[in-house]
């Protein structure tokens, strides 16, 4: 067979005993919680169609407040198939959001995080973190009356940091409003900043995954101390076959929303223009919008949105720091406090974020 | 693709069979799901016959076409523009649209303004509402030339 | 010190142009600021007058508005015939009858506080005039002296009804100074109500290309009181399409009820032709923007609505010479033009079909690979339980 004349070339001149070695020995837990492996994987695939659609859609994209718009409407319009690049890229940003936050709950939920994927947890953080980073300066990038008024109240939120807000305003925005020059900078964070951070952790991330294998849950992990075998399915190819599987699924959905639900252009940036009606952040920086919302405007002698913004910030360090912080489950101890928080946590999240579409 | 674990033991011709035809449908599945994603990326990477997105400006005639004292109308975008020469040989171009009710204005000789047939608005040739309804001057766009002399284009862009 | 009945006139006097250009008040009462006598101050023999009346105030302001070479010092572009065309008005042939319930100069522009007409604490400012005019003409009380041409007393409800029109609503929605007022059509000094066979000439002023149309219709030599019959005198409303035809709020149908009737038939007509022209943009209007939502380009066929919208501008307009035939060929135009459009619209729909039936082929391949994968899987682990 070609295929096993090619492996043994390889061999001949590489060793790929080790390779080896670690497929036929990679497997996979079986366990009651074992749906949630996906979600990584799921992630993963939806950030590979955004580095395909998105390298395509660079041929022809120009970032620039005269012809950003124009050149978005030109791939939209002219370029065959342009419209199936572009929605893919549009639809797959908010699927991929999606699938990471999933992929983070049920992370924290399992307690995965804890010793001695601590460092999985940090790069894991960090792509989530990449990937607002991503959804925000992408959202620009069209130059669009809607994305135009969302980036200055978004960008407006970051002036509102304690001691560097000023500076922080003025850095993203390239000046002291949103124009042009804001544009060429999300430009850049968008499509060389970004992608050289995300390689580096998902680099990261993925070495250490397999590094330590896949995590099992607490009580899992202790009837395996008392002796119970680890069921396991091997890697290549039973779990292969189905993350591909699921892959499918997924890009029949993406094809789907593609195709039949185009993400619409709308009007282009005007900045003299009044501000439209109905401006709202994505989906996923809704809730924050809406907390930021209703905070009045000053609460002793702190101003509103500044709370806001260091509440926030206090969130996103416990987060980050959850392994370090949960010492009880690095000690394989039950924590119902973590489950409780995390419940608040998606509650609050999927209240917000729905009151903030009707209300905005 | 099979590995040895996965050899069942208890093969018999029948399951042989039906294993054949189940990597044959997969195969079909896999070459017929990549063409399909190819075939659009193939497309999409073939230049666009309509060359460049070029909507913040547009050749809107060769200069040599013109004579002095006549206008013509361009598409910009999807809207209409007015190029003019002015009796004196100036180039100058505006919205042809008439700001009273979005009529397409036109160049009238003989008083050398630009004339709105809708409700007989009248503008100068500064663009400049100077008679009728219109309750506003047209845009104005400005001019460029481009190309040899003697065979130059006009460009119109949004100023 | 001064008191009582004095403080208001000299109050209201600070802010008046008069005394920006430096006089005073004996430049109107005349008598003697420099006498310390109130007799002597005020005696008629060295020229005071007292508080003019009628048509003393109309020879005071005269003395100087009249007087071409005094107001080129101090305005020059401003007209002097205010007085001889107050003279022409109604106002001033009346006055000159002895009546002196009319209005003088100073019942537009006050009497001490004169602004300019530029300013717009003005009364005679633009927004302010009809108020202005309706402090008389609004006032059954003060109007019921004066009989109509029938013998009635004049209609009180002028400012009422000019309120409800598009000219009021140019002028305070808009913010537009050059929409017409009262003065527009009625003049101001002159100020006389448009006489019968005029109307087309005075709307004709602004509303130039129906005032040429209208020259072509036989309504010309019937309508008595031109423009008016269709759109009324003060109260021009927001005008439609229903206007046109014989439905229910139709005007023509008013004179034309007769179906066997010329008229009938020819307004039915031009409304039916307005219609299909207008039907037929919005259907197009619809499509194209289906088109563009999908993401197509229609920026050509956008160009195309636009001009094909022209000749319903054109076709309304041509409705005023109230001739069919002449309605006819612009809206023949305009359907031309949407034909086109259509097509080009039918083309994107098709395009949009071939994207559906290519999501599902491909849909129907993806189907295919997770099936089997899902048998293949199913085999796989049956092999395989560690």
């Amino acid at each position: 067979m070609l295929q096993q004349r090619v492996i043994t070339w390889l061999d001949e001149r590489l060793d790929l005993s080790d390779v080896k070695h670690f497929i036929a020995e990679k497997g996979v837990p079986v366990h009651t919680q074992k749906v949630w492996y996906y979600l990584g994987g799921m992630t993963l695939f939806l950030l590979g169609i955004q580095v395909a659609t998105g390298i395509l859609l660079l041929l022809y994209y120009r970032p620039s407040a005269e012809e950003a718009y124009e050149s978005v409407q030109f791939i939209v319009s002219e370029v065959e198939f342009g419209w199936l690049i572009r929605n893919m890229h549009s639809w797959s940003a908010n699927l991929l959001i999606a699938a990471a936050i999933a992929h983070m709950f049920s992370v924290v939920f399992l307690r995965a995080y804890r010793k001695p994927r601590e460092l999985t947890w940090l790069s894991g953080i960090g792509l989530l973190f990449l990937m607002f980073g991503f959804g925000f300066s992408g959202y620009l990038l069209p130059w669009n009356e809607l994305a135009f008024f969302a980036t200055k109240v978004g960008t407006g939120i970051a002036g509102a940091v304690p001691v560097v807000g000023k500076f922080m305003l003025r850095f993203l925005r390239g000046g002291d409003d949103v124009t042009g020059a804001t544009l060429s900078r999300f430009y850049a964070l968008h499509v060389a900043v970004f992608p050289m951070l995300m390689t580096a952790f998902l680099g990261l991330h993925l070495l250490l995954v397999q590094r330590q294998g896949m995590s099992v849950p607490i009580n899992v992990e202790k009837q395996l101390r008392e002796g119970a075998r680890l069921r396991q399915i091997p890697f290549v190819p039973n779990y292969v076959l189905r993350d591909v599987l699921l892959w499918y699924v997924a890009l029949a959905i993406l094809a789907a929303l593609a195709a039949l639900s185009p993400w619409e252009l709308g009007r282009k940036a005007d900045p003299f223009a009044p501000v439209p009606a109905g401006i709202r952040p994505e989906w996923y920086f809704l809730a924050m919008f809406y907390t930021l919302k209703l905070i009045p405007s000053h609460v002793l002698i702190i101003e509103g949105e500044q709370l806001g913004v260091i509440v926030f910030g206090l969130a996103a360090v416990i987060l980050i720091l959850l392994p370090f912080l949960d010492r009880r489950s690095s000690r394989a101890e039950p924590n119902p406090f973590v489950t409780w928080a995390g419940v608040a946590a998606l509650i609050y999240l999927v209240v917000f974020t729905i009151v903030g579409y009707l209300t905005a | 693709m099979p590995s040895p674990r996965t050899v069942d033991m208890a093969s018999t011709d029948g399951r042989l069979e039906r294993r054949k035809f189940l990597d044959m449908l997969l195969a079909t599945g896999f070459v017929s799901t990549i063409l399909a994603f190819v075939y659009p990326v193939w497309r999409y990477l073939i230049p666009p016959a309509t060359g460049e997105p070029t909507i913040a400006s547009v050749v809107a005639a060769k200069a040599s076409e013109l004579k002095p004292n006549s206008g013509v109308i361009f598409k910009f975008g999807g809207k209409p523009g007015i190029l003019v020469r002015t009796p004196e040989g100036e180039l100058r171009a505006f919205s042809a649209i008439c700001t009273h009710l979005d009529c397409t204005v036109q160049y009238k000789g003989d008083t050398s303004q630009l004339w709105c047939a809708c409700h007989n608005g009248i503008y100068d040739l500064g663009g400049n509402n100077v008679a009728g309804p219109p309750p506003r001057p047209l845009e104005k766009f400005v001019v460029n030339l481009r190309g040899e002399p003697g065979n130059e284009d006009v460009v119109v862009s949004r100023a | 010190m001064l008191q009582g009945g004095l403080l208001k006139p000299v109050a209201d006097f600070a802010d008046d142009v008069h005394r920006q250009r430096g006089f005073s008040c004996v430049d109107c009462h005349g008598g003697d600021p420099a006498a310390t006598e109130r007799a002597k101050a005020k005696d008629p023999a060295r020229g005071y007058r007292g508080m003019p009346k009628g048509a003393e105030v109309i020879a005071i302001c005269a003395r100087c508005h009249s007087d071409a070479e005094f107001m080129h010092r101090y305005a020059p572009r401003q007209r002097v015939d205010q007085a001889s065309e107050y003279a022409s008005s109604v106002h001033g042939k009346r006055l000159a009858a002895g009546d002196t319930g009319v209005a003088t100069c100073v019942s537009c522009h006050r009497n001490h506080g004169i602004r300019l007409v530029s300013d717009a604490k003005s009364p005679v400012f633009p927004t302010n005039v009809a108020t202005t005019c309706g402090s008389c003409h609004s006032s059954p009380d003060h109007m019921k002296r004066y009989m109509g041409a029938n013998g009635t007393p004049l209609a009180t409800n002028q400012r009422a009804e000019y309120e409800q029109s598009v000219h009021f609503a140019a002028m305070t929605k808009r913010n537009d100074l050059s929409a017409p007022t009262c003065n527009d059509c009625h003049g101001n000094h002159g100020a006389a109500p448009p006489g019968v066979g005029n109307v087309a000439n005075v709307c004709g002023t602004c509303h130039a290309i129906f005032q040429a149309k209208f020259e072509q219709s036989t309504h010309k030599d019937v309508f008595d009181r031109g423009c008016v019959e269709c759109h009324n005198n003060h109260a021009v409303l927001q005008t439609s399409d229903e206007m046109l035809g014989t439905g229910p709020k139709a005007i023509c149908s008013s004179c034309h009820a007769d179906k066997s009737e010329y008229g009938y038939m020819a307004a039915e007509k031009m409304r039916a032709l307005i219609e299909t022209l207008k039907g037929t943009l919005e259907r197009d209007g619809a499509l194209i923007a289906d088109v563009r939502n999908a993401g197509l380009q229609v920026s050509a066929q956008e160009l195309a609505l636009g001009e094909a919208r022209n000749r319903l501008t054109l076709a309304r307009a041509e409705i005023h010479a109230t001739n069919p035939a002449l309605v006819e060929p612009i809206v023949g135009e305009g359907i031309k033009i949407l034909a086109g459009v259509h097509r080009a619209g039918d083309q994107g729909l098709a395009e949009l079909r071939f994207r559906r039936q290519g999501l599902f082929a491909s849909l129907g391949a993806i189907l295919l690979v997770v099936v089997a994968l899902a048998l293949k899987i199913k085999q796989m682990d049956r092999g395989t339980t560690h």
